[in-house]
């Protein structure tokens, strides 16, 4: 009968609660900073961690895409005939464009390619066969289509990089497999370090709860400011794991590019917002999920 | 209203706190518990409140059936409840006012409901001038008297009072029972464990006598002493 009418917000309840909050997270400053300092290096490590896998997978994916098949004619092939290769590949459905690049023009890229490395001048004669560029709709098809080109007629070699598709196509799947198992680690071993922290102050407060529980307090009631705490705990934690990332990134990230001789990260771009996003949901699930197995080893009665 | 059948303790050490105890207390009865010291009173009490399950027997409080009750549902068993504990069980880190104010927080009571109960519950008591204290800045009786208000504030259909006036004096004592006997007029049924003589002789109430676990003797309007009032005592 009591509640008849309690429609109407009850601030009075919200401060209580907050304040109960507040008070439970001041009491000990000394363990507070040890959780919020756990989640920062989980959820920073965490947040490199994402960082490089995603920069890798876009820049292996880039890599692929540039990954392009060369096939070398045999010599003495008519136009006609190099037409009718064209085609041929061209309609394959996986095959995305072919190129022609007769002995000249490949000669010229090899010459401003090798500019100031080797005297190009040496080459007195055209050593070059002509040669057919084909490239892939999927990088996953590259192999296929070139092992098919091999078996076509008026064909010398193909040349696709097979080494370096089959490592990228590789890595991008190792890195999918270690990068879920670290991440939940990672989580683990913070939660745990949360969970024990958290442990302390209620530790301390279990006579406390054990009075509340007399007076009629439900579980739920007891643990509200506990799991607010953690989680708390968890947001604070990831928004200075977040600013550190972030600080590095502006610092850092430049100059790493500069030193590093892949072209291609500068280009592989990083959902930043959603990255951050991600990181504070970790780092509050983290906080919520471990003040409630703490406290709830001292809910039994 | 509260009905004990065949209701034997044993706590994990082995003590047996309770012998096959059957107790029948009706709506609106004021009961004394009377006995020597570790003869089972608290532990009598503490399982109509579920602190803890009897090894053996059945315990109905208010219809409902107290013994194999779930977890999740002994908040609300406690709820409907008035204690009195004999430590008092205040919260050290909440001001008197709070400690009272928390027994209705938890039953999900409005803010306006309780900053109108709350002081009208420690006027009742005499504890009014002294709210805004906290349990350790109180002496022991006024420390008994807020946790008497806190088991009031409810308006519990059940009040149970371990030991409710061990640090009161006579005159606080005196006030503290005719508060509990004006509650008891409007319906409350009451039980008290107590030691003290001289509140069973006065009041003339119901006295419910243990020994080593066992109910011994159960009159109707007893005396703290089987069949003795004080006088007969002091002139005898
Ligand atoms: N938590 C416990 N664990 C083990 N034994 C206990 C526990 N609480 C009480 N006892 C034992 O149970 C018996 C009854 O104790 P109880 O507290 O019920 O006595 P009481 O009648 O309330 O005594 P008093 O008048 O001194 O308050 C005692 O022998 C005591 O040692
Ligand atoms: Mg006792």
């Amino acid at each position: 009968m009591r509640n008849a009418g309690t429609t109407i917000l009850d601030w009075g309840k919200v401060r209580f609660f907050l304040g109960e909050v507040a008070r439970s997270f001041t009491r000990n400053k000394g363990m507070q900073a040890t959780a919020i300092g756990t989640v920062a290096v989980t959820v920073a490590m965490l947040g490199t961690f994402l960082f490089v896998r995603e920069i890798l997978t876009a820049a292996g994916g880039e890599l692929l895409n540039q990954i392009e098949i060369s096939v070398y004619l045999q010599n003495g092939v008519s136009i006609a005939q190099v037409d009718d290769l064209r085609t041929t590949i061209a309609h394959d459905e996986r095959v995305a464009a072919v190129d022609f690049i007769p002995k000249k023009q490949g000669l010229q890229e090899l010459r401003s390619r090798l500019k100031g490395q080797v005297d190009a001048s040496i080459l007195t004669e055209n050593p070059l066969p002509d040669k057919l560029r084909v490239r892939a709709r999927d990088p996953q098809d590259v192999a296929a289509i070139a092992a098919w080109i091999q078996t076509l007629p008026r064909i010398a070699t193909v040349d696709y990089g097979q080494r370096i598709v089959q490592r990228l196509l590789q890595l991008g799947a190792v890195l999918h497999r270690v990068g879920l198992a670290v991440i939940a680690v990672f989580l683990f071993v913070a939660g745990v370090i949360i969970a024990n922290t958290i442990r302390l102050t209620v530790f301390a407060r279990r006579r406390e709860i054990a009075i509340m529980q007399l007076v009629g307090a439900t579980n739920l009631y007891i643990r509200a400011p506990f799991i607010c705490e953690g989680l708390l705990d968890g947001l604070l934690g990831a928004s200075i794991a977040v600013l550190v990332l972030v600080a590095a990134h502006v610092a850092l990230w430049p100059r790493l590019l500069e030193a590093l001789p892949f072209p291609q990260l500068a280009s592989a771009g990083v959902d930043a917002p959603l990255l951050i996003v991600q990181l504070f949901i970790a780092g509050g699930a983290i906080g919520v999920i471990a003040s409630w197995i703490s406290v709830g080893r001292y809910l039994r009665t | 209203m509260i009905s004990l059948r065949g209701v034997s303790l044993t706590y994990a050490n082995g003590v047996r706190a309770l012998d096959s105890v059957s107790l029948e207390i009706g709506k609106g009865d004021f009961v004394f518990l009377v006995g020597h010291s570790g003869t089972g009173k608290s532990s009598l009490l503490r399982m109509l409140y579920r602190e803890i399950a009897p090894t053996q027997g059945e315990v109905i409080v208010d219809g409902i059936r107290v013994d194999t009750l779930r977890q999740s549902r002994i908040p609300a068993l406690r709820r409907h409840l008035g204690i009195v504990f004999q430590d008092f069980k205040l919260l050290s880190e909440k001001t008197i006012w709070e400690n009272v104010a928390f027994a209705m927080q938890v039953t999900g009571a409005h803010t306006k409901e309780i900053i109108r109960q709350v002081p009208r519950a420690l006027d009742l008591v005499g504890l009014a001038h002294k709210s805004r204290m906290y349990p350790g800045e109180l002496s022991g009786g006024e420390q008994q008297r807020a946790a008497i208000a806190r088991a009031l504030v409810n308006n519990p259909k059940i009040l149970l009072c371990d030991e409710p006036t061990g640090n009161l004096d006579p005159q606080n004592t005196t006030e503290i029972m005719d508060l509990l006997g004006r509650i008891n007029l409007k319906g409350t049924t009451i039980v008290v464990a107590t030691h003290n003589q001289a509140v069973v002789d006065r009041m003339r109430r119901r006295v419910v006598r243990m020994e080593d676990g066992r109910i011994i003797t159960d009159e109707e309007r007893g005396y703290y002493y089987l069949g003795l009032g004080q006088g007969q005592i002091l002139s005898g």
